[in-house]
């Protein structure tokens, strides 16, 4: 079986963390092989299982391993990397300048989603074997960003291509007449864009396919009602759609028909008020013992896809 | 008498050479140019950043700098002789 990807995304303070830390030790516990990413940049998982995490994945039970995105260690780790290969092919004079330039790079908008898609393809990357990765996502702004970048990626891509092949025919056609019939070495810029291009119709194709399952988490108030409502325009504007709405801080008897009216769709998990909050892993065991209809939710939606 | 002849008819054929690699790149020369321009611009689109122009996701522009170091230069290049474009044009097209 493929990894199912849940993310769990919404306004800050919803209770992604909370909401994403359940459903992981309930699928654990079932016993599936899962893995809590936490993508938000301020992270809290740390807070609700009451243990340090870091880049690398520490094993919380026998079937749930946890880690926590840094995305400063990926930016790092790049712009290493690109100033290893731009030493290589840059002559020592414009190596030497580009280097001023280059420093002024790293604090260039947008470089942080771009940490977050390199960390989300590692992660795919090296734990194929899980059975769920459940993203804990950062807050609205960043996640859409995030969602949003192959697309936008890909865009410019195709059209740098665009441009790159005119150019390289024009290149053909002067080496033709100049040294008769001998070939031009192959452009390594236009190799370069179409392997990215390859690699981020890949990324694409992973956010539009069956196995990814975009979980909304939003309160039963207004504000977050609105936002929910923003986020599922945006996100289908890049044709992704809400696989299911997660209601967390749920009262006892609390009437949810406004939000069931909106989202007729998706399927709704309704996560009650823990009346004393979710610290430990033994509390969050204890919530799933309590709360069981919550999660019974959940084991039909898993049932009905992998059949 | 053989000798002066094969030298002549060396001399015949380094001529005809040279002439036709003149007219080679004379035929090229404005193709030369465009390419040059789409080079540029080529280079703007993906390395603004360094000539403060807005440029692409900021990941394209580091994907493709450490291959771009010729569309670097003619940028960097062009930045410089910007202020006489109208001289640039007429070099080009072998008017004085």
């Amino acid at each position: 079986m493929k990894s199912q990807l849940l993310f769990f995304i919404g306004k800050g303070g919803v209770g992604k963390s909370t909401t994403s830390a359940l459903t992981s030790v309930y699928l654990a516990s079932k016993p599936y092989k899962t893995l809590l990413v936490s993508m938000d940049p301020a992270h809290n998982q740390c807070d609700i299982f009451d243990q340090d995490f870091s880049e690398k994945p520490k094993r919380v039970s026998e079937t749930l391993m946890v880690k926590e995105v840094n995305t400063d260690f990926w930016i790092e780790k790049y712009l290493k990397e690109t100033t290893e290969q731009i030493k290589q092919t840059y002559r020592y004079e414009s190596a030497f300048n580009l280097q001023n330039y280059f420093n002024v790079l790293q604090f260039s908008p947008g470089l942080e989603e771009y940490a977050l898609l390199l960390a989300f393809e590692d992660t795919l990357h090296k734990y194929r074997d899980q059975d769920f990765i459940v993203f804990d996502m950062a807050p609205t702004a960043l996640t859409l960003r995030f969602f949003s970048l192959p697309f936008i990626t890909l865009i410019w891509l195709e059209e740098l291509l665009k441009l790159r092949s005119a150019i390289y025919k024009k290149k053909e056609i002067i080496s033709k007449i100049k040294i008769a019939g001998k070939e031009i070495e192959q452009d390594r810029v236009k190799a370069k864009l179409k392997s990215l291009i390859v690699n981020y119709e890949d990324l694409r194709r992973q956010f539009l396919s069956e196995t990814t399952n975009v979980n909304l988490v939003m309160n039963n108030d207004k504000l977050s009602f609105a936002e929910a409502f923003r986020i599922r325009q945006k996100l289908s504007d890049i044709s992704i759609g809400i696989d299911r709405i997660v209601i967390n801080k749920l009262n006892p008897d609390e009437s949810t028909t406004e939000i069931e009216n909106e989202f007729k769709e998706q399927t709704i998990g309704r996560f009650p008020l823990a009346p004393k909050g979710l610290s430990g892993y033994a509390a969050l065991k204890d919530y799933i013992e309590v709360y069981k209809e919550t999660f019974q939710e959940i084991s039909g939606n898993i049932e009905y896809r992998n059949r | 008498m053989l000798q002066v002849l094969q030298w002549l008819k060396r001399q015949i054929v380094e001529a005809f050479k040279i002439s036709d690699e003149v007219m080679r790149s004379k035929a090229v020369e404005t193709v030369e140019h465009e390419v040059a321009e789409l080079d540029n611009i080529f280079g703007i689109l993906v390395l603004g950043a360094f000539i403060g122009i807005p440029s692409p996701p900021i990941h394209i522009t580091m994907e493709l700098l450490p291959l771009m170091d010729k569309e670097f230069d003619i940028m960097l290049d062009k930045v410089l002789t910007a202020h006489d474009p109208l001289g640039h044009l007429f070099s080009v097209l072998g008017i004085d």
